[in-house]
């Protein structure tokens, strides 16, 4: 087959499973979904508190520690894989947890990706906010807690680019799922780890088909946070 | 009063002890303001900045912050952002993002941010700049109400007629300097400087 | 009053959904009770033969069969760490080693099938033959002229460490920055591909080589130039980790899988076994002298003596 044909064979066939809900693809598709939302929530649940306290607090090195953090936002999938890997092997140091080649070695992997994404937006977000909010803040006798509540609150649109920027890069990533989930059939097989076997394997319309299902899957998703952030957008007037 | 750069609002951020003097001391209620006291002195005094900035949350919610700050229960919460909205005559937009609000609306939800927690001294920095007739209105009566609870009231203006109306006490500031400090009658008819003379008369004085 | 979602109930709704999304996934370890993970290369894995053999074993053992599909050097890493119960690899000379580390406590061959140097339709090297050792010295005098490009697997498989050994065979050295020698760091099905593209010679296992021929038979113009020499044959050998170094390992089931294999139904069945008409992996336990390797006397009495004990 030319490279055409199989590109429209490939649509085809990501129709077909989508229609006939193929089960064994349906599962693949769940996982990969189940793993990146939970990557991306974990990341999210860490990034902004460090985010916010590395933004707000002045110390030595703060500027490379920003540094190192929007750096990290750029790690290649497979060194993370491969770190998170050597932790979890069963000669390494958190071998005991027994989890090396499962769905939660998969989300560990990909909240390490996520969460210098989301700390680091956080970052930016804050530190780009108007300085006399903190001070109203100040000024009202504000607590540190709800100091933190509020600069959080205000950005909240920022925070959500960081979901889709992390979510983004969660999915679509596939070297450190490869590395520590072992791509094993109906157990950590995810869309993409699939589709990297489907194309080793000359199937490439098949890997096609994943291909498509994977960028309905992030569509979807982005929708739904992209009408969240429009929705903060419209409240702000 | 005083002209723009005089010191008036490096004062007022003095008195909230958002900046600390490089000499001499402030007392407010007869407590030492240092960097150790202000969070204590600061929460029974409350500023209106120029501008305000509003939260992006409902008018509501400004307001109620003020309180939630201090640990008040979700019942005297909502009677007390009631009231204090009711007196900005906001009542009626509570729900809305207060950052959809007009300046006017926004320098009385600030207002009502301050007074919903009954401070003792309050801060104004040229609250009604700006500001059309019937927003500088309801803000001027408001200051007179706090006035008559028997709160202090420090209001920055460049507006005379607005002095002449609200004040009790007049004080005016060049280059950093107090020059002249005494009561309303004092300050416009007999000045101690020259100066304040010119400035009354609307000469152009720094 | 409508109360907005400050931080806390944020950050509470992102904990709560992520557990709520995690709980599922957190099941049991992934070697533990019946499954079984088996290191692998790519060859048997992408060719489906190991698709083609679970259903019989999981159903024989109430096993659940999984592979990691590796590179044999990264296979044999991961073996070494401890991470997967068996290996089924074939590179002869890094399974040994795997033994004498005391990491492996047993190796046999159970199957092979053989390697192709393949190369484009015209042979530009004038290469084609069944002598390997001629071919290669074919390829390396037509690329030193500028005749000809070999692309190399380049990721430590043990496809590399056939073609190694063959050059070494040929005499052929100091190639690895010549101009003419391409590593590509990829799978054999990668690899084949650029070799396609750069009407180049390489070297493939014959299973990947007619399973990528028949899935893009219009695409793929290599051709096979070398065949049927016995340096070229490619057995695979299964490899039982040592239990006591790694305690972790299901090494009940990876014994199970040994006597499966090496059984007469499992023997028949990786023979009967074909990609679009062709067998793509011959069975060969116990009869290793067949193809001129030596007879694994002491290995087979182990296996069989275990076999009568279960």
């Amino acid at each position: 087959m030319g490279g055409l044909e199989i590109f429209i064979d490939g649509t085809i066939r990501a129709v077909e499973i989508i229609l006939s809900g193929n089960p064994e693809i349906f599962q693949i598709t769940l996982l990969s979904l189940r793993v990146s939302l939970t990557a991306t929530l974990l990341g999210a649940l860490f990034g902004i508190p460090v985010g916010y306290l590395v933004a707000i607090r002045n110390f030595p090195g703060k500027s490379l520690c920003i540094a190192v953090i929007n750096t990290l936002m750029g790690i290649p999938p497979v060194v993370v894989g491969l770190v998170v890997y050597l932790m979890l092997s069963s000669d390494g140091p958190l071998g005991f947890l027994r989890i090396l080649y499962t769905p939660s070695a998969m989300v560990i992997a990909q909240t390490v990706l996520t969460f210098p994404v989301t700390c680091g937006i956080t970052i930016s977000s804050i530190i780009s906010l108007n300085p006399r909010l903190k001070e109203t803040l100040v000024s009202l006798s504000a607590p540190r807690f709800w100091e933190a509540v509020i600069l959080i609150n205000e950005i909240r649109i920022g925070i959500i680019t960081s979901f889709i920027t992390a979510f983004g890069a969660a999915i679509s990533e596939v070297g450190a799922i490869m590395m520590v989930g072992g791509n094993l059939l109906g157990y950590t097989r995810a869309l993409t780890t699939a589709i990297v076997l489907y194309t080793n394997k000359g199937e490439f319309s098949m890997a096609i088909a994943l291909g498509i299902i994977l960028l309905i899957l992030a569509l979807f998703v982005n929708l739904t946070l992209t009408a969240l952030q429009m929705h903060y957008r419209r409240h702000k007037g | 009063m005083g002209p723009s750069g005089s010191g008036k609002t490096t004062l007022l951020r003095l008195l909230d002890g958002l900046e600390f003097p490089d000499s001499g001391e402030i007392y407010v209620g007869g407590k030492r303001l240092t960097m150790e006291s202000a969070p204590k002195i600061r929460a029974n005094v409350g500023a209106v900045f120029q501008s305000p900035v509003m939260f992006d949350a409902s008018v509501y919610d400004n307001v109620a912050f003020s309180l939630r700050f201090r640990g008040f229960p979700a019942s005297a919460i909502k009677k007390n952002v009631e009231e204090a909205l009711k007196i900005v005559q906001l009542e009626d937009e509570a729900k809305r993002n207060a950052l959809t609000l007009s300046g006017g609306e926004a320098q009385r939800v600030a207002l009502a941010r301050v007074l919903v927690y009954n401070p003792e001294l309050i801060l104004l920095d040229e609250p009604t700049a700006n500001l059309d007739p019937s927003n500088s209105m309801i803000i001027e009566s408001v200051l007179r109400e706090a006035r008559s609870e028997g709160k202090t009231v420090v209001l920055v203006t460049h507006n005379i007629f607005q002095a002449k109306r609200l004040a009790d006490k007049m004080a005016l500031l060049l280059a950093g300097e107090m020059i002249e400090i005494g009561d309303k009658k004092t300050f416009f008819e007999s000045p101690s400087d020259s100066r304040t003379r010119r400035f009354i008369d609307g000469d152009l004085v720094c | 009053m409508a109360q907005k979602k400050y931080m806390l109930k944020g950050l509470l709704v992102l904990a709560v959904i992520a557990t709520g999304l995690a709980l599922p996934l957190m099941n049991t370890p992934s070697n533990v009770g019946n499954r079984l993970i088996v290191a692998t290369t790519t060859s048997t894995a992408d060719t489906g033969l190991l698709d083609y053999l679970k259903p019989y074993f999981d159903e024989k053992y109430s096993a659940d069969l999984v592979w990691l599909s590796l590179g044999t050097g990264q296979a044999i890493a991961v073996a070494a760490r401890g991470d997967c119960d068996l290996l089924l690899v074939h590179d002869r000379e890094r399974e040994d080693e795997f033994i004498s580390s005391g990491n492996g406590v047993l190796r046999v061959t159970v199957m092979y099938n053989d390697f192709v140097i393949v190369g484009p339709p015209d042979d530009p090297a004038n290469a084609s033959g069944t002598d390997a050792i001629r071919t290669m010295r074919k390829i390396a005098e037509s690329g030193a002229s500028g005749g000809c490009v070999f692309v190399s697997r380049g990721d430590g498989s043990g496809t590399e460490a056939l073609e190694k050994k063959l050059w070494e065979s040929s005499s052929v050295c100091g190639f690895l920055l010549s101009g003419w020698y391409l590593s590509a760091g990829s799978g054999m099905a990668a690899t084949l591909r650029v070799a396609n593209e750069l009407g180049a010679y390489t070297i493939s296992d014959r299973g990947t080589f007619y399973k990528l021929k028949d899935s893009i038979n219009e695409s793929l113009s290599l051709v096979v130039i070398c065949e049927n020499d016995s340096r070229l044959l490619n057995p695979y050998g299964v490899v039982l980790i040592n239990s006591s170094l790694y305690p972790n390992i299901n090494s009940d089931l990876a014994q199970k899988f040994l006597l499966f294999v090496t059984s007469p139904e499992g023997q028949d069945l990786i023979g009967n076994y074909t990609v679009g008409g062709r067998q793509l992996f011959f069975p060969i336990y116990g009869q290793t002298e067949k193809i001129g390797l030596p007879r694994e006397y002491e290995t087979i009495a182990y296996i069989e003596n275990l076999r009568k004990g279960g």
